[in-house]
């Protein structure tokens, strides 16, 4: 996939940091994503990308969870606490309870071993889509009833946490990367739903819908995520 | 009932009468008494004053020996009541007198008594199992101290036989002492020493070891309840290293599933730009996700019991679910048809957690239905206009029914279908037995539910074949089982 930023103001492969102890896989995953028009690099263990990372800064980390030496979480912590740099965990883990942890913590996004390749290809494009967009904040104020922590994937609604789902998160950041703007619904649902095979506008629709039920102050008289009829949505603060 | 006052006036009346009467009686026998009856007219005055006089003395006694016997019968009463606090007037010192004082000393003794329950009362209220025996014994001590007034007091434990008892030495400290048991079982002994003034009563020493049978049962609750925490602790100990263990190994088998898969896929995809693709690395790719299905069903099982399932809620259309999860089981054989009637409705759950129960759904559909035809209707049950989406929005319910056409589920089976460990008793059904036991879970968990549904026999089906298996043995044919979920509607707002 190829993103802004080349030289000349052209657009570049994204640069992406495959980080697995597994060798075997880690060759075979690399392979399938150059032949996708990535940039791959690749490291055996967190001390290697670690190595690799002083060296040069990726647009996307695809890390291990189970490591030998350093193990994916501590690095994904080292990770953003130098940058906001997307990482998407890889995992053989179908840990249903650390899922929503984990990514609270430090991921995107979250792929479960054994992967199916269209899939993680479809999330680090949707990862990868978000980078263009920057928050004004790390909370971001939308009026004296509501505030978004989108790192966090809360919101405070009326003095109470609200905790978001990462699919609402997702949306939310469009809308909040361009606040005050019409998102149209096409953008959105290819922000939230980029691997879901036969997604529609109606996902987008439902999610909005209970997205307003969790963080407007009062639902029933929407202020912040505002329809545009026919062609998306926006969201907006409370006048100063 | 002649008042006592008047039996007592009576009765003097008589004694003062009675002589005067025989003396008469005595001068008529005798024939003493003259012609002209002057001794009878002064017997007769005699008689009278006699009579008038006994009277008034008599009912003036009798008044004072009754009164304060009155007063002492409405203290009684006032005690019975329940009020000791006004003691009885001091009284001559008589028998009455007497009466009197032992009557107040009573009411004093009856006033400490119910003090000292009321306080081993609070106190026992006050006994919590779960800050342990130490502290209960602490506390009971302290107690026993403030209730029976005590110098000191301690509780040994321990056999009681074995603790000898105090003697008593007069003028020194009162020993006092009872054993703490639980039901039968001794526990130990609580000894004290009350002050050598103090007064020491049978009802004390019952009221003491009322005491120490109420700190018996406390001790025993609370040994019961570290034990049974201690256990609890050791569970939880044990479920976490379940957990990790079962992390580990589904680590160890993920992580070669993925390196086949990995490379099945990315064979297939040289093959396809070849233009000669293999049937064979489907079947890899299939059956890898099989036993990857296998492995996660297991630690969905240890996040179900131990309560950490959370489900991520997302829309999704169940339809296209259902179609992925037909298509990644590589049943090519099988005839199945989709009915979509969702009319677009969005189902709100985890996918990830719907795809396990609608994969297993089909898997089983497959493995027992004998290559019968597979049907999958979704239809939707209009909710009562806003329960899931709030604020009128149309809330709603869908219905994933997933029916086949095979031998159907023996009536044996159909109670115990969603245990654990619940096989049916079909030969050579194979699996852990946990499918549905999951799969019912895991509905439940997002909002819904999983039941077995009965089976209308079409005017095609045949009755069901007699052979051995248990399948074979239900009156119905096929099997039908229903998903709900909640699920919301598709317009824009």
């Amino acid at each position: 996939m190829l993103i802004p930023g080349g030289p000349g103001g052209r657009e570049r492969p994204a640069r992406l940091l495959l980080v697995d102890d597994d060798s075997n896989l880690l060759v075979v995953l690399a392979e399938q994503l150059r032949a996708d028009g990535y940039d791959v690099a690749t490291a055996r263990d967190g001390v290697e990308a670690r190595r690799r990372l002083e060296n040069a800064w990726p647009d996307l980390v695809l890390l291990d969870m189970m490591m030998p030496r350093l193990d994916g979480i501590s690095l994904a912590r080292e990770i953003k606490a130098r940058a906001d740099l997307p990482i998407i965990v890889l995992t053989a883990i179908d840990a249903a309870d650390s899922k929503a942890e984990l990514l609270d913590e430090v991921a995107e996004d979250y792929v479960t071993k054994p992967y199916h390749y269209p899939e993680l290809r479809a999330r680090i494009n949707r990862v990868l889509r978000r980078l263009g967009d920057r928050l004004p904040g790390q909370r971001i104020e939308l009026g004296p009833g509501l505030a978004l922590e989108l790192g966090r994937r809360a919101a405070t609604v009326n003095g109470t946490e609200v905790s978001l789902t990462p699919t609402e998160s997702r949306l939310l950041y469009a809308l909040a990367a361009n606040l005050g703007q019409t998102v149209s619904t096409e953008t959105l649902l290819a922000r939230g739903w980029a691997d879901t095979e036969g997604a529609d506008p109606s996902y987008v629709w439902v999610t909005m819908r209970r997205l307003r039920q969790k963080i407007e102050p009062d639902a029933n008289r929407p202020r912040h995520l505002v329809t545009v009829r026919g062609i998306g949505y926006r969201l907006e603060a409370d006048p100063t | 009932m002649i008042p006592f006052r008047i039996r007592i006036t009576a009765a003097l009346l008589i004694a003062a009468l009675v002589p005067l009467v025989a003396f008469g009686a005595l001068l008529v026998i005798t024939g003493r008494a003259d012609s002209d009856g002057s001794i009878f007219r002064i017997l007769l005055t005699a008689f009278v004053i006699a009579a008038l006089l006994g009277v008034g003395i008599a009912f003036v006694v009798a008044g004072s020996l009754t009164a304060p016997l009155r007063a002492l019968a409405t203290a009684l009463d006032r005690i019975a009541a329940g009020d000791t606090s006004t003691p009885l007037p001091a009284l001559a010192d008589d028998e009455l007198g007497r009466l009197a004082e032992r009557q107040n000393q009573l009411a004093a003794d009856l006033l400490r008594r119910n003090r000292q329950v009321a306080r081993v009362v609070d106190a026992v209220g006050t006994y919590s199992p779960r800050e342990g025996a130490d502290r209960l014994v602490d506390l009971a001590i302290a107690d026993a101290r403030a209730a029976f007034g005590l110098i000191d007091a301690r509780i040994v434990l321990g056999d009681p036989s074995a603790i000898p008892a105090e003697e008593r030495v007069p003028g020194d400290p009162l020993p006092v002492r009872a054993d703490l048991r639980a039901g039968a079982e001794p526990l130990g002994v609580l000894v004290g020493r009350a002050s050598a003034t103090a007064r020491w009563d049978r009802a004390d020493q019952d009221l003491l070891e009322l005491f120490a049978a109420v700190v018996g049962v406390g001790l025993r609750n609370a040994e019961l309840f570290a034990r049974v925490a201690d256990q609890n602790e050791r569970l939880r100990e044990l479920d976490a290293a379940k957990d990790d263990f079962l992390r580990g190994v589904s680590h160890n088998l993920q992580t070669p599933l993925a390196r086949i898969r990995a490379y099945a896929d990315q064979l297939a995809g040289e093959q396809a730009v070849a233009g000669e693709p293999d049937r064979r690395l489907g079947i890899i790719a299939e059956q890898s996700d099989r036993l990857s299905r296998m492995v996660r069903q297991l630690l969905t099982v240890s996040r179900l019991d131990s309560g950490v399932l959370r489900p991520v809620p997302e829309v999704f259309a169940p339809a296209g679910l259902v179609r992925r999860a037909w298509e990644a089981l590589g049943a090519s054989g099988v005839p199945f048809t989709l009915d979509d009637r969702s009319g677009g409705w969005l189902a709100l759950a985890d996918p990830d957690q719907v795809d396990q129960v609608i994969w297993g759904l089909l898997d089983n559909a497959v493995k027992y239905g004998g290559g019968a035809p597979i049907t999958v209707t979704v239809a939707l049950v209009p909710g009562d206009g806003g329960t899931a989406g709030g604020g009128g929005t149309g809330g709603g319910t869908l219905r994933l029914r997933v029916e086949d056409a095979g031998p159907g589920i023996a009536e044996a089976d159909r109670g115990r279908l969603f245990e654990r460990y619940a096989r049916g008793t079909l030969p050579g059904a194979e699996g852990t037995g946990l499918g549905l036991y999951v799969s019912r879970e895991l509905a439940r968990a997002n909002g819904g539910d999983l039941v077995l549904d009965t089976v209308e026999p079409g005017p095609g089906s045949q009755p069901p074949a007699d052979e051995a298996g248990s399948r074979g043995a239900s009156a119905a044919t096929g099997a039908a089982f229903t998903l709900t979920l909640p699920a919301e509607s598709p317009t824009e707002g």
